[in-house]
């Protein structure tokens, strides 16, 4: 088995548009929330978003965007993409950067990509209107592959020209997890060297919005307290976008370039609920399930975790979920590991959530800090029980575990070690 | 059919509508937006196509849709294009930009182009004839058929070892060849002695070969008829100058472009090229020609077939010479 490490990070994100901002935000535990313009209408209760920066997509047609100048993007690539297509062009770019990676490292039958985005909901809207209004005939030609859910992998092979293994991960807000994790396999198999991980979300108007029925988005109307996970006053997720990307490799990759990986990834796991189509299990089953197969896997005793990355969101029955499967998992040492949603910072990014927080889990692991968890007042006693710090502990954690949950209970956890 | 029909009926040809609708300040917004990527020019040609329906601005508003989506760097190409340059090898355009193309012409030229007719749009030319042809109603251009040499040897009165083309492609409105000088041509023993150097003449006459083809392949028809290859002859030609020396190895690029037809007289513009360098220019050149009735036969599957069909004499396999044309 071969082992893997994260040796690239690229992000757009709600708290910067590069690894050295999103560290500083992470550290020093300022969210990326405002009053979102969309929101604002007196039909819409719920007011706060995390938007990206910087970057204008509010048109569905690409050539209309603006975004940082040093991102340059040729019209025939930019005309196929979601504006979390966009947001995943520009962070694949820093990523390749940042692990020093050059052409050939990266179009080769070793060097593989997984993607998850939930799609455009945005574009696909958009082009059903003008299916009604020009006729089928004039629909652009970019339709399907600009909105639907494989946007993000077909788009970016094709522009990065990827050989190696390719697809998109579909499991809700555990699909970026998901993607992790079998890239992870696919390197420690030997089947690939090298594995692209993106996860990535158009964090607009129509992608947050459709959540607003289910009752899960938090109506707060001041940015600073409406996402805060674990707090008994918590009431719902704020929705954001944007695009992170990892750079996976085995170990002769990383020695024969000659880099420094920010972590290594042991292992994973997985389970499921079995439940409800979009309610967690009262018990965190299937969320506890996960972390055990994981730590089995990676050859960690629960005793020996430092920090947990949780996936809770600010909802009322998912933090109390994932509050029972920590506790069930970690038993009599349950305030051993230091517990902290960076949801409090982002907010949800929904398939591109846990592959964001793998990434802050590999900044805060090469950085040596554990980020605390914002905005906590009174902890809900549901979700008592664990080491739940409020400000960013400055000690290096040596075992890091990342949970993630998603619609149809489905549950990941991935285990990193410091290197 | 109702007279307020906008579109054409799917399938057909027929022009948009015998009184188009006027155009109203509502339709210059959405032609503007429609077109805010390309040239102003652009856009006041199909303003002034919308308001009057003259078709002479069709060729301004194509190119400009054209120039909006090939790359800035590409562009430069087609501010001096010929009709000959082609949209994928030359501008780099793909098939989902091809659609794009077309969605964007559709809408503002208020058309409807069916995929089979897409199909055959390989050159600037053939896009803006085959626009020109629908918003005037007339019949679709024949598309770009490339001759093999074999198909030539079936089709042409001459024969090695007096046949000068390798290769051809014939469209409605030109005719393009080549041919390689390869020594071995009989009169170059004598021309000159120790000297061997491709007779003006005789590119003139491979020029002549070429509209003969034009005329036997290219020049649209009245149903039943079909142009007599034993009715072309040669009747003048003006203006011919030679600019290059050319020898054996040197590869001519022929092409002419009918300039009058009118029965009995064809009259064309031809040149020849080495590379980039100009050999020869002919002005005019005039042929005779004349129409015989088809002969009726079942609809043949091929091209090939067809013409074979036609020069029923000539379908027997090639004569020895004509291997040695191939081989050239």
């Amino acid at each position: 088995m071969s082992r893997v490490f994260i040796t690239g990070l690229g992000f757009v994100s709600c708290i910067g548009n590069d690894a050295i901002t999103v560290t500083c935000n992470l550290r020093e535990l300022r969210h990326g929330f405002e009053l979102f313009p969309p929101f604002q209408r007196d039909d819409i209760p719920c007011k706060v978003a995390g938007p990206v920066r910087d970057f204008f997509t509010d048109s569905p047609d690409p050539e209309d965007w603006t975004f940082p100048a040093r991102y340059k993007i040729k019209r025939e690539l930019l005309r196929s993409m979601a504006p979390n297509g966009l947001y995943a062009h520009c962070a694949m770019l820093q990523a390749i950067d940042d692990a020093h990676l050059t052409e050939p490292d990266i179009s080769n039958a070793d060097t593989g990509l997984y993607a998850a985005s939930g799609g455009s909901l945005f574009l696909t809207h958009y082009f059903r209107e003008r299916f009604l209004k020009v006729g089928v005939m004039r629909c652009s030609p970019m339709g399907i592959v600009q909105s639907i859910v494989g946007t993000l992998n077909f788009n970016l092979v094709a522009a990065f020209k990827i050989l190696g293994a390719s697809c998109g991960f579909s499991s809700a807000c555990a699909s970026s997890a998901h993607a992790i994790g079998y890239a992870f396999d696919d390197i420690a198999l030997g089947r690939q060297k090298r594995m692209f991980v993106i996860g990535a979300e158009d964090g607009n108007f129509d992608a947050i919005m459709p959540f607003a029925g289910m009752r899960t988005l938090s109506l707060q109307t001041d940015p600073n307290i409406a996402s805060r996970p674990f707090d008994a006053a918590r009431d719902g997720f704020v929705g954001t976008g944007g695009a992170t990307v990892l750079v996976l490799e085995n170990e002769e990759e990383i020695v024969r370039r000659g880099v420094k990986p920010y972590a290594e990834i042991l292992g994973w796991g997985q389970a499921s609920d079995g439940y409800n189509v979009a309610i967690s299990h009262p018990e965190g089953s299937g969320s506890a399930a996960s972390m055990n197969n994981a730590l089995r896997a990676s050859r960690v005793a629960p005793g020996d975790v430092d920090y947990v990355n949780a996936h809770a969101t600010s909802t009322l029955i998912g933090d109390v979920s994932e509050a029972r499967a920590l506790r069930a998992v970690f038993k009599q040492s349950a305030e051993r590991p230091a517990v902290s949603s960076t949801k409090a910072l982002t907010g949800h990014g929904l398939s591109l959530a846990g592959a964001m927080e793998s990434a802050f889990c590999a900044l805060a692991l090469r950085e040596g800090f554990i980020p605390g968890n914002a905005h906590l007042t009174r902890v809900d006693p549901e979700c008592g029980g664990l080491n739940i710090p409020r400000t960013t502990e400055n000690r290096a954690a040596n075992i890091v575990i990342k949970n993630s949950s998603g619609f149809g209970g489905a549950n990941v956890a991935l285990v990193f070690r410091r290197v | 059919m109702p007279e307020t029909a906008v579109t054409s009926l799917p399938g057909t040809n027929k022009p948009l509508s015998a009184t188009p609708k006027p155009f109203a300040p509502e339709d210059e917004v959405a032609l503007r937006e429609a077109l805010k990527r390309c040239s102003p020019s652009t856009f006041e040609a199909a303003v002034q196509f919308r308001k009057t329906g003259n078709a002479e601005h069709v060729p301004a508003v194509v190119i400009g849709i054209i120039e909006r989506f090939v790359e800035p760097d590409l562009r430069m190409k087609l501010k001096d294009a010929d009709d000959d340059l082609r949209l994928i090898e030359d501008l780099g355009v793909d098939s989902l930009t091809m659609m794009e193309i077309v969605i964007l012409v559709e809408d503002v030229l208020m058309m409807t182009i069916n995929n089979d007719e897409l199909r055959n749009l390989r050159t600037v030319g053939d896009v803006k004839t085959f626009i020109d042809c629908k918003i005037r109603g007339l019949p679709l251009p024949k598309p770009t058929k490339f001759i093999p040499i074999e198909h030539i040897g079936a089709v042409m009165p001459m024969q090695p070892p007096f046949l000068f083309l390798n290769e051809a492609s014939v469209s409605s409105t030109s005719a393009n060849g080549k041919y390689k000088i390869s020594g071995q041509e009989y009169f170059l023993q004598g021309h000159f002695k120790d000297n061997p150097v491709m007779p003006a003449s005789i590119m003139l006459e491979a020029l002549g070969q070429l509209a003969v083809l034009y005329l036997l392949e290219g020049v649209p028809t009245e149903p039943g008829k079909v142009v007599s290859p034993q009715t072309i002859f040669f009747t003048g030609c003006e203006g011919v100058r030679a600019h290059r020396v050319c020898r054996p190895g040197d590869i001519l690029t022929l092409s002419i472009k009918p300039k009058r037809m009118k029965m009995p007289l064809a009259t064309f513009e031809g040149s020849i090229r080495v590379g980039p360098e100009k050999a020869v220019i002919a002005e005019e050149i005039t042929l005779t020609y004349a129409f015989v009735d088809a002969v009726i036969s079942p609809v043949p599957i091929s091209g090939v077939a067809q013409s074979d069909v036609i020069n029923g004499a000539q379908a027997a396999p090639a004569p020895t010479p004509l291997r040695a044309a191939i081989n050239a």
